[in-house]
């Protein structure tokens, strides 16, 4: 079973390079919104996890 | 690279018509932009809406179908069924149901309705390049 990490790290990696290929043209292009996107799911995850952290479950 | 460049001349779709090349696009997830001629990004989108597919299933996710009195079901029946014939041949085998205990549940209902949300962007985007507003 893989961990929560790792799978959403595939989730957004598979996100990411869609969304290059889909709406970017040049090889360049395509580089540099893969890493923001694939940078913005992953980061933006584990940010919005230590923002809930305070939070008491239930 | 072999997928970028000046528009090209749609050989094999331009005798289809627009909503039969969107059909074929759904069901076949790719196949719409190799009609088109865009083979690198038919492959492409090919590759990553199957893995996304197939991660969900190994993962016990959920092929949502319209459960009465759900209302948020009826949204995922058509993120699951934008999966076209990845959900039809999935059915069949009877995967797909879904094991709510399972670890993996949640995590594999977010690959399958990804995938399958991907592959209706897809619909839209094959119309786009069809009616000539995006020339690439």
């Amino acid at each position: 079973m893989l961990d929560h990490l790792t799978l959403m790290a595939l989730d957004a990696l598979l996100i990411a390079v869609f969304f290059s290929f889909l709406w970017k043209h040049t090889r360049r292009e395509r580089w540099l919104y893969f890493w923001k996107v694939f940078a913005a799911l992953l980061l933006g995850a584990i940010a919005l996890g230590w923002l809930m952290y305070p939070f008491p479950r239930g | 690279m072999a997928d970028a460049g000046q528009p090209r001349a749609t050989h094999r779709a331009e005798h289809l018509p627009l909503p039969l090349l969107m059909l074929l696009g759904w069901l076949v997830p790719g196949l719409g932009h190799l009609l088109l001629g865009r083979r690198l990004r038919a492959a492409v989108f090919f590759v990553v809406i199957a893995v996304a597919f197939v991660v969900g299933l190994v993962l016990d996710g959920e092929l949502v179908l319209p459960h009465r009195g759900d209302p948020l079901s009826y949204l995922a029946s058509i993120a699951t069924l934008g999966n076209g014939v990845l959900f039809f041949v999935a059915r069949i085998l009877g995967l797909g149901q879904g094991a709510v205990t399972a670890p993996g549940y949640e995590y594999g209902n977010t690959f399958l309705l990804t995938a399958g949300m991907m592959n209706l962007l897809l619909i839209l985007d094959i119309h786009d390049i069809s009616v000539g507003k995006k020339d690439w």
